[in-house]
């Protein structure tokens, strides 16, 4: 029991992280806003949809502001919910902009006691009046956004178009990351077999090996899924798609070629060639070529994955450990592949 | 254990043993006859795009069948000679630096043929130059160890292109990178990027070659 700490603590972490990503809520956001499109100078009513939102809420009234930049904003002139997803807010906007261009974007700010605070960023365009009034650029100070609410919850940040699959962050990428060190580790095994020419050495690497090949068809298959509702498609072409079905590709091509040998010792011997070969190959596709071109994974131009608004805190106190349980089952699992290996060898012996 | 003087005295015999065995040079350059010829025949006049295309996928065959043949050709007694004569390395070298030098010939006759008979859309030649030494060095350096691999098999030639052609993508999306410039593809003019990516690329090769090669030739 005492050595088996780790299986125990994978399965824990996995039930967490399932029980966690799946039953926390999304934190409430705004979907859409009508119109997109006005005019500087005019009152306009504006219709607000949000998305686990409580708008109708007693006592507890949102308070909504257009935001310019982190000086100016517009307060509400009349706020009324419909319903809970739904607002009606009024608001007279300026003739004239403290800056200087034909087109402003605005950013929608709602703020209540029971659901915080959320941004729609680039929620309605303006296109500035003609004859400007310089005595108008005061209402752009006359209701700073100020005293808004911390959310006194637990949930995952809402995006649109991700909405409720954003919970998939933490049973796809797990799969990729327990790939890659998965196949690091059947790395390290190859090397050791080459050093030690021990036969356990080779079937510990191969075990690996078949774990990270089941680990990269599980990360296709729920990103496919995701895909499917996210994208439209189950398969777009999309870089990192390509790239890993590159990599599987290469790690069937392995299984095939252990499979064309008879002689243990040169399937072996030849094998850990191919595998450290492959790896090595492996880094630049996975770690460079999706960085040189644009995905249509969210979080990507640039630096893919785990950085800019689409992972906060909140997430990461689910997904790294989703990552540690999962490459810890994963070596469980490699555990159970290595002792079929040497129970079928020693009763083929 | 590298010594110039081997890898040169190595590289003299490929030389020697491909003039003796013409046919062998022969059926490649049959080869990009006829594959140009097909091109010819089903598209006529090429788009650059499709030219650029159809040259990659010809050198990619092209490339395959010369590197294999490298190997095929001499006998494993003879390659246990080699082994008690000079280091495995010596001998990596050797195929490596013949079959570079062997692609890019085959690439330049096979850019000859295809301006030719499909039309030339290349704009700067020495780019595409470029483009054809960085493949020829990086496909030959993939395929020459995966042959070492593939050449203990009874059915190497298919077993090569299963493990090759995986392996050689990344070294592709930059090569018809790299040619796009060349042809007037891609207006980004990012030439010292793709370059130090493949030459990376050929190193880190060249680095696990050198590492596991001497490890494989031993069986």
């Amino acid at each position: 029991m005492r050595q088996n700490w780790w299986k125990i603590l994978s399965v824990i972490i996995i039930a967490g992280t399932i029980f966690g990503g799946l039953l926390a809520p999304i934190y409430p956001g705004i979907e859409s806003v009508q119109p997109s499109r006005i005019d500087a100078g005019e009152l306009i009513v504006m219709q607000i949809k949000g998305y686990n939102t409580h708008f109708a809420e007693e006592n507890d009234l949102p308070r909504v502001w257009l935001k310019l930049d982190d000086e100016n904003a517009l307060g509400a002139t009349q706020v009324m919910a419909r319903n809970e997803r739904q607002l009606r807010v009024s608001f007279y906007i300026p003739k004239s902009f403290p800056d200087s261009q034909q087109v402003s974007s605005l950013s929608l700010v709602i703020d209540s006691k029971k659901d915080g605070t959320s941004v729609l960023p680039g929620a309605i365009f303006v296109r500035h009046a003609g004859n400007p009034d310089q005595t108008e650029l005061l209402l752009w100070k006359k209701d700073p956004i100020v005293h808004l609410n911390k959310r006194s919850f637990y949930g995952f940040p809402y995006r649109n178009i991700l909405v409720e699959t954003i919970r998939n962050t933490f049973f796809h990428i797990p799969m990729w990351f327990g790939m890659i060190l998965l196949f690091a580790g059947s790395v390290f095994y190859s090397y050791r077999y080459m050093r030690s020419e021990r036969i356990e050495d080779d079937m510990r690497a191969v075990s690996l090996i078949h774990v990270g090949i089941l680990f990269g068809v599980m990360g296709l298959v729920t990103g496919m899924i995701w895909a499917q509702y996210t994208w439209g498609k189950f398969w777009s072409w999309d870089v990192k798609q390509n790239v890993s079905a590159i990599t599987l590709l290469i790690y069937f091509a392995l299984i095939i070629l252990r499979s064309s040998f008879n002689d243990e010792e040169r399937r072996a011997r030849l094998s850990a060639g191919y595998n450290i070969f492959a790896f090595v190959l492996m880094i630049p596709l996975i770690f460079v070529v999706p960085r040189l071109t644009d995905s249509l994974h969210p979080g990507n131009g640039g630096n893919p994955a785990l950085g800019g608004e689409d992972m906060d805190h909140t997430m990461r106190m689910i997904f790294y450990p989703a990552i540690i349980g999962w490459t810890l089952l994963g070596v469980w699992i490699s555990q159970i592949i290595y002792r079929f290996f040497r129970v079928r060898e020693r009763i083929l012996n | 254990m590298i010594s110039i003087k081997e890898i040169g005295s190595l590289i003299r015999k490929e030389f020697l043993i491909e003039f003796r065995e013409k046919y062998a040079l022969g059926g490649i350059l049959l080869y990009v006859a006829t594959s140009v010829f097909i091109v010819m025949v089903a598209f006529g006049e090429l788009e650059p795009e499709y030219w650029n295309l159809i040259f990659w996928i010809l050198f990619l065959f092209a490339s395959i069948n010369a590197v294999l043949k490298s190997f095929v050709r001499e006998s494993e007694q003879r390659y246990l000679y080699y082994y008690t004569l000079t280091h495995p390395v010596n001998l990596l070298f050797a195929k490596v630096l013949y079959n570079a030098f062997l692609l890019c010939l085959i690439g330049c006759l096979l850019m000859f043929a295809l301006s030719i008979i499909a039309g030339n859309p290349i704009i700067s030649f020495d780019i595409f130059f470029l483009a054809i030494l960085m493949g020829s060095i990086s496909l030959s350096l993939t395929f020459t160890f995966i042959s070492s691999i593939a050449i203990k098999a009874d059915n190497s030639a298919t077993l090569l292109a299963i493990l090759g052609f995986p392996l050689t993508i990344p070294i592709f999306i930059n090569l018809i990178d790299l040619s796009g410039i060349a042809l007037g593809l891609t207006l980004d003019e990012n030439i010292l990027d793709e370059v130090t990516i493949l030459a990376s690329i050929e190193l880190l090769l060249c680095g696990a070659g050198m590492l596991l090669f001497p490890y494989l030739w031993r069986s």
